[in-house]
């Protein structure tokens, strides 16, 4: 078996050499786009480089890691990022969810409830922010009309920084309902009808038929959903900055880089706080991948 | 027996309908209600919603004042380069993970997905360094590569997902027929997968569509320039037309509205005959 | 066959004499200028005026890149694209807040080397802020362009009716408004609005009184705050907003906000740049026509008036290949024959006094009359490589004390801390 010919182990390869093949394409990119990058983000941040200011590069080993860990701004713009992910990543999972069974189901408007489904995606993600910024407005927004119009109590939206977070997990949580939806969506097609008739036969109600059916064979595509909308929450930068609350109460950690970044050119402390995000990102990715079930065979 | 009733109630059905319907739509009839307005109205008390007076000015302003189907097509183009090359790549990938005898597995899709992991913005000076070298700034290639490569996680993640339930015989039978593994790939695992592979190829569809600061960095000359930036053009140094904004907008949505609406029922109904179920 | 050689040797040397005397007299190899300048920046008229330069100089190709419609977004685009040390654009149009920067990151060509001996006859034609704020380290790095400057704007029917004159200082302004709310009987009416949102105009928000005071936030490099002026001045500022003279949602005001409100007629006194006052007097559904003035900044109780200053530079690359080309057209893109241009085609304010009091200019621009004592009034601010750093510091404490969140004191403490780290 291990003496076969060159031209039989192309055209029949093992799996492993298989497997490597089909990675490579895969391997090849992301190593040309990626690693320069990511390799100089590494090497900045043990470093203080600030270009713009004439400041020679100097080796600071873990200084910058320091600074961060003693920077109040850094802390609260990790607070600010684990509120809107610990608040979107299950909103978005359970409006998502709803969404998605309602799509599911055999419904005469079926178009429109598809394309109401997806148009939250069809807005690019900059103009969601500014939108939901001019609603929230204290004047000239509608949510302190209808709150008018009901009798209660307008507020200034933008001038507390809970109602900001408040604005924004709500902005945020509608435009990522329908990664999630569609994500659901595909998932629920593939559970077999079969199983439901068979449910039905047995007596089981619609909710014995979501929680023992539906959820269980869900949760291979919900981890998936929930993995990305983690790690994009993680990330959130469009939309808080777009509906930015009093002075920089609400900033996020890609705010807080973007601004170390681009703004004032400290490449060091930047690639450092980016570092974080990333070890902050890989923990979570970590602790969800355990659920990723194995093959099934 | 009661809670059973709720859930198969018609009017608890056309009650949840409308709420996804209102939700969905609101923001975009809003943008619409507004790119009919006059600039003045949007700060008049108490609010309106409907415009006093429609104009269709702001469309006309919106074309005159920047190319807007020239930004659309770069646009359609980056998006639908990028989403198809993801689509290949990480269907090669997924299926190895997914498929083949490998080992570590676990390790090979979380280095996969840690390319998702860093900011994008830190990533974006030696990126437009290298694209600088290649001589590629200002062209399709220069958003296509880094957005399929940003895509390649969360495509191959959904088709891994995908492709794992996908029972292993029926590709056994293809293969006991004559087809080789690439073979069985492409003609017995795609098809089936279907669902996974057209939400895979939305998500980096829009990615694509959404994306503002690469596109910004490396395509800046107009001629390259891609929706969201050139949306962000309609600006003033302090003015922020909204009027005019919402009309571009509402521009741009006719296309993706439209590739939804053709697309939805593959995205929602797989092949779900035969082979999979029962 | 010694002929045969004789001849082709004569014609060999012929021909070389031909290409050489050709060569002497051929024109200049042509030389490609890439400018880049701001989507709102008027790129028609750049183009007008490039094509004025080429004809003049056979062999000066210019071409325009069209970058972001913001200050924001061309900084972060320069930015990106300068680190990378990106050869391919000559000259920028940069905001008055940069050279600073782009001087420390030698970004910008020094120019004194190319002015030779001409170099003080020209630069003292300049309005002497905007000297000042291109030069860094006593180095010359961009050429004023276009000027810019906070005016103080009024309507002038409203005062007239109730014989007022306008105020030269905060509390005057204060008690004026008053009177005009209270007798004017709309509760839609407001005194005074200002830009307490969180945008690069708060930085002057915060300046104005602090200036008028006489406080500086660097001296010879270093932090010299005077905490006692600033705090007076947010305090000031806040007082228009507990006495109903400015809205109590302040803290959501942006430079264009003020400008549609004064221009909507709902606003006595505007805080506002240059460029309100084409809306006001042409702009579609303006209810201010005719009845705007313009005037300086009040001063705090014992300060001086002072207002703050922008516009925009032209700088060329220190990575470009065409150097001496490039700062030739600057030079002509920053004289007073251009500035006359910018004027009159686009109302843009000169950066030369001269041209402020031109008879043609005044005949298409009235207004330039009144506009001038204020621009002259106008500081820059402070001119210093970390400048983004600090603008943050300034209008985010700015903003956060004008939405209630903080309290001046708790704000200074913050501005002190960040500006110190800024400067480290």
């Amino acid at each position: 078996m291990s003496q076969r010919s060159l031209r039989d182990r192309i055209l029949d390869p093992s799996e492993t050499a298989l497997a490597w093949a089909l990675l490579t394409p895969a391997i090849l990119f992301i190593l040309a786009i990626v690693a320069y990058p990511v390799s100089k983000l590494l090497f900045n941040s043990l470093f203080d480089v600030r270009p713009a200011l004439g400041v020679p590069i100097t080796f600071v080993g873990l200084d910058n890691y320091a600074t961060a860990l003693s920077d109040s701004m850094f802390w609260r713009a990790v607070k600010n990022t684990l509120i809107i992910t610990f608040v979107t990543v299950p909103g978005a999972l359970v409006i998502g969810l709803g969404l998605a069974m309602l799509a599911n189901m055999p419904f005469r408007f079926r178009s429109p409830i598809r394309l109401a489904l997806l148009l939250p995606w069809a807005l690019p993600l900059a103009f969601v922010g500014l939108i939901f910024a001019w609603f929230f407005h204290s004047e000239y927004g509608i949510v302190n009309d209808v709150i008018r119009r009901f009798g209660g109590e307008p507020q200034i939206w933008f001038n507390s920084p809970a109602l900001t977070m408040m604005a924004i997990c709500i902005a945020t949580i509608w435009k990522t309902s329908s990664f999630m939806a569609l994500i659901l969506l595909a998932g629920l097609q593939t559970i077999p009808a079969s199983l439901y008739e068979a449910a039905e036969v047995d007596g089981a109600s619609k909710w014995t038929q979501f929680i023992e059916i539906t959820l269980p064979l869900l949760v291979p595509s919900m981890l998936v959903a929930l993995i990305f909308r983690t790690l994009t929450a993680i990330q959130s930068f469009d939309i808080p900055f777009s509906m930015p609350g009093p002075g920089e109460e609400t900033q996020t950690l890609a705010m807080y880089i973007q601004i170390n970044t681009v703004d004032y050119l400290d490449l060091g402390y930047g690639s450092t706080l980016a570092v974080f995000m990333f070890m902050l990102s890989m923990a979570t990715t970590f602790v969800y991948l355990r659920y990723v079930r194995g093959d099934k065979d | 027996m009661r809670l059973n009733n709720l859930f198969t109630s018609k009017r608890l059905r056309w009650f949840a309908a409308g709420i996804v319907l209102f939700n969905g739509f609101f923001p975009a009839v809003w943008i619409f209600f507004t790119s009919l307005k006059n600039e003045v109205e949007l700060t008049a008390k108490p609010i309106t919603y409907w415009p006093q007076n429609p104009v269709l000015t702001n469309y006309i302003a919106a074309f005159r004042d920047q190319p807007l189907p020239g930004y659309l097509l770069n646009s359609a183009i980056v998006s639908i380069l990028s989403m198809l090359l993801s689509l290949f790549i990480s269907a090669l990938a997924a299926y190895a993970i997914a498929r083949l005898n490998l080992k570590r597995r676990n390790l090979i899709l979380t280095c996969i997905i840690a390319v998702s992991m860093f900011p994008l913005v830190t990533l974006m000076v030696p990126l437009f360094e290298i694209m600088r070298s290649l001589n590629l700034l200002n062209s399709y290639v220069a958003l296509v590569l880094p957005y399929t490569v940003l895509n390649l996680p969360i495509c191959t993640l959904i088709l891994v997902s995908f492709f794992q339930d996908i029972p292993r015989d029926i590709e056994n039978a293809a293969m006991i027929d004559g087809c080789t593994r690439l073979g069985a790939l492409w003609r017995v695992v795609m098809p089936l997968a279907a669902p996974g592979v057209f939400t895979a190829g939305i998500l980096a569809f829009v990615n694509s569509w959404d994306e503002f600061l690469l596109s910004m960095s490396m395509n800046a000359a107009v001629a390259y320039r891609t929706l969201p930036v050139g949306i962000q053009m309609y600006q003033g140094e302090f003015s922020f037309p909204w009027p005019t904004i919402s009309a571009a907008l509402v521009i741009a949505l006719v296309p993706v509205v439209t590739v939804i609406l053709i697309f939805q029922e593959r995205v929602v109904s797989g092949l779900t005959s035969g082979g999979l179920k029962g | 066959m010694i002929k045969c050689a004789a001849t082709s040797c004569l014609a060999i040397l012929l021909a070389g004499f031909v290409q050489f005397t050709a060569a002497q007299s051929a024109p200049p190899v042509p030389v490609n200028l890439k400018v880049y300048v701001g989507g709102q920046q008027r790129p028609d008229l750049m183009r007008e005026l490039f094509a004025q330069y080429s004809a003049a100089h056979p062999g000066v190709k210019i071409s325009l890149e069209i970058g972001g419609a913001t200050s924001e977004l061309n900084q972060k685009y320069l930015n990106m694209v300068l680190t990378a040390k990106d050869a391919t654009l000559d000259i920028f149009l940069i905001d008055i807040i940069r050279p600073a920067q782009f001087a420390a990151a030698r970004w910008a060509e020094p120019l004194d080397a190319y002015f030779g001996k001409d170099a003080e006859a020209e630069l003292s034609r300049y309005l002497p802020a905007y000297r000042e704020a291109n030069t860094v380290n006593g180095k010359m790095v961009a050429l004023p362009a276009l000027a810019d400057s906070l005016f103080l704007y009024y309507r002038k029917d409203l005062l007239a009716k109730y014989n007022e004159q306008p105020p030269t200082t905060w509390p005057e302004l204060a008690r004026i408004a008053r009177k005009i709310q209270q007798s004017e009987n709309n509760p839609n009416l407001q005194g005074l609005s200002f830009q307490g949102k969180a945008v690069e105009g708060a930085v002057c928000t915060f300046l104005l009184p602090y200036w008028s005071l006489g406080g500086e936030i660097i001296r010879d490099g270093k932090t010299s705050f005077e905490r006692g002026k600033a705090e007076a001045g947010l305090e000031m500022w806040r007082t228009m907003v507990s006495e109903g003279i400015a809205k109590k949602n302040v803290a959501e005001v942006g430079t264009d906000d003020t400008r549609k409100e004064f221009q909507a007629g709902k606003v006595v006194f505007g805080v506002i740049w240059g460029y309100a006052w084409n809306h006001f007097q042409g702009g579609a559904d303006t209810r201010v026509k005719d009845k705007v003035g313009v005037v300086k900044l009040p001063a705090m109780p014992g300060g001086k008036a002072v207002s703050c200053m922008g516009g925009w530079n032209w700088a060329v690359s220190a990575y470009s290949k065409n150097k001496t080309e490039a700062v030739s057209l600057i030079r002509w893109l920053s004289s007073p024959y251009v500035s006359k241009q910018l004027a009159l085609k686009g109302s843009f304010h000169p950066v030369f006094p001269a041209v402020y009091q031109d008879p043609e200019v005044l005949a298409a621009v009235p207004w330039f009359a009144d506009a001038l004592p204020v621009v002259e009034s106008a500081r820059p601010r402070p001119v210093t490589p970390v400048y983004k750093a600090i603008s943050d510091a300034l209008r985010i404490n700015t903003n956060t004390v004008m939405a209630g969140v903080k309290t001046p004191k708790e704000a200074l403490d913050e501005i002190e801390q960040r500006v110190a780290r800024a400067l480290r």
